[in-house]
């Protein structure tokens, strides 16, 4: 196999939880790192298929560095990502962003308000500045 | 769910986070949990089942299931299968867009209008198919 | 050997098949003795999404090279087919129909498009490119498409 692009890259595997709004916020927080803040330099990893064996997700988890973004203190994507690829470079949680960590408060998990798409930003800005200092530190 | 609760239907998005209908498939859960059928459907996250989440197995195993999927990996169906979910429907987005080759979800982060249309029309069969599960015992 | 040249753009694998021969609209040739089976590159299959539809012309009709003689619909956008040779179709890939997605996970075996019948083999094939001209091509239009998503 011929690899032409060794390039630096980081892959952000986050949960996409439908049962609550933090799964929501997360991928949102994801997309937007993704499309906006960062789009040269993150891949997103798709969670089910990592966790059932997509091996293109597997294979890239394994050989660059990963942050992994999770809704609740499940961490679904922390620990399938330390099981089967290793150690992500930065992990965050969402429940860690929201006020008292009382999601009932927060509104629908189905489409972010105003209160909830800011904490998705801000947490999108988290995720780039994980970004940032992982690149730095690549050699 | 609470225990003696009356039966649901477990719908199950793959809820891919690489394509418009991975957003569809949510959107798609979201309409029927939370306006077509509030009664009669829940969902449970992908992830957790396939983690092996103890509440989640337990109740893709005792309720059928639905899964939506975005692609024709079928992520949802297949680990809800090997989760040992009762499996009693599966649909793809992509069968709802032959049907609607007009709409074209483009958006991935932010359901577009043809991907939330797309997720309608999608979400009224599969709210068919939960009346139908329910109604056999 | 493998039976592919391989690169890796972000997570995804993109492979050509070797021995193959291959045109710029990212459509591949097998002669297979008189005939010649074509279909759609990895390259092709993944840049376009998940394929939804196949149309490809009758049996028994001819197509010129590199005229249209089909079409595959996705949910991002529409190709046109154009045929790296000219000659009549002999066969399509009747499982298309219930499985397009083939196109996406076997783009070089099981989700072949047509076989055809060749006119003039000898002379189309000077005008289709080997594998390893159409792997160099495919990584420069990948280059291509990172330099203008990056602005």
């Amino acid at each position: 196999m011929m690899s032409e692009q060794s390039e630096k890259k980081v892959g952000i595997i986050s949960c996409s939880g439908e049962g609550c709004v933090e799964g929501t916020i997360s991928r949102i927080a994801a997309r937007l790192v993704l499309e906006r803040l960062r789009p040269d330099t993150t891949v997103t990893i798709c969670l089910p298929l990592f966790l059932a064996g997509g091996r293109e997700e597997r294979t890239f988890a394994r050989d660059y560095p990963t942050i992994t973004v999770d809704g609740c203190k499940k961490l679904c994507a922390k620990i399938g990502t330390e099981h089967y690829s290793g150690k992500p470079a930065s992990s965050i949680i969402v429940s860690d962003f929201t006020p008292n960590g009382k999601h009932t408060e927060l509104g629908s998990r189905r489409t972010l308000n105003q209160e909830t798409l800011i904490i998705a930003e801000q947490i999108a800005e988290r995720i780039a500045e994980e970004v940032d200092k992982i690149l730095e530190c690549w050699e | 769910m609470k225990p003696n609760a009356p039966k649901k239907v477990i719908i199950i998005p793959c809820s891919g986070i690489g394509k418009a209908f991975g957003s569809v498939s949510r959107e798609t859960t979201y309409e029927v949990i939370e306006n077509l059928r509030k009664e009669t459907a829940d969902t449970v996250c992908l992830a957790l089942l396939v983690s092996g989440d103890e509440e989640s197995l337990h109740l893709v195993r005792n309720n059928k299931c639905i899964t939506v999927d975005g692609c024709p990996l079928q992520c949802a169906e297949k680990n809800v299968r090997l989760a040992g979910g009762d499996l009693a429907g599966s649909f793809r987005v992509v069968d709802a867009y032959k049907d609607n080759r007009h709409l074209k979800p483009r958006a991935v982060t932010f359901l577009d209008h043809d991907g939330r249309q797309l997720a309608k029309a999608l979400a009224e069969r599969v709210a068919v198919k939960v009346d139908e599960l329910l109604r056999t015992p | 050997m493998s039976n592919y040249i391989q690169t890796v753009v972000d997570k995804f694998e993109l492979r050509v098949r070797r021995s193959f021969f291959y045109t710029e609209d990212d459509l591949w040739a097998k002669v297979e003795g008189a005939k010649v089976r074509v279909g759609v590159t990895d390259y092709l299959q993944r840049t376009s999404g998940d394929v939804a539809f196949v149309e490809i012309i009758k049996k028994g009709l001819s197509v010129k090279r590199r005229a249209e003689f089909g079409t595959l619909e996705t949910a991002k956008t529409t190709i046109s087919l154009l045929s790296p040779i000219s000659g009549k179709i002999e066969e399509t890939n009747e499982k298309l129909v219930e499985k397009p997605e083939l196109v996406n996970s076997d783009p070089y075996e099981e989700g072949w498009l047509a076989v055809l019948e060749p006119d003039d083999l000898e002379n189309d094939l000077k005008t289709l490119m080997s594998d390893e001209e159409y792997f160099g091509l495919m990584v420069r239009k990948l280059k291509d498409q990172y330099k203008s998503e990056s602005g």
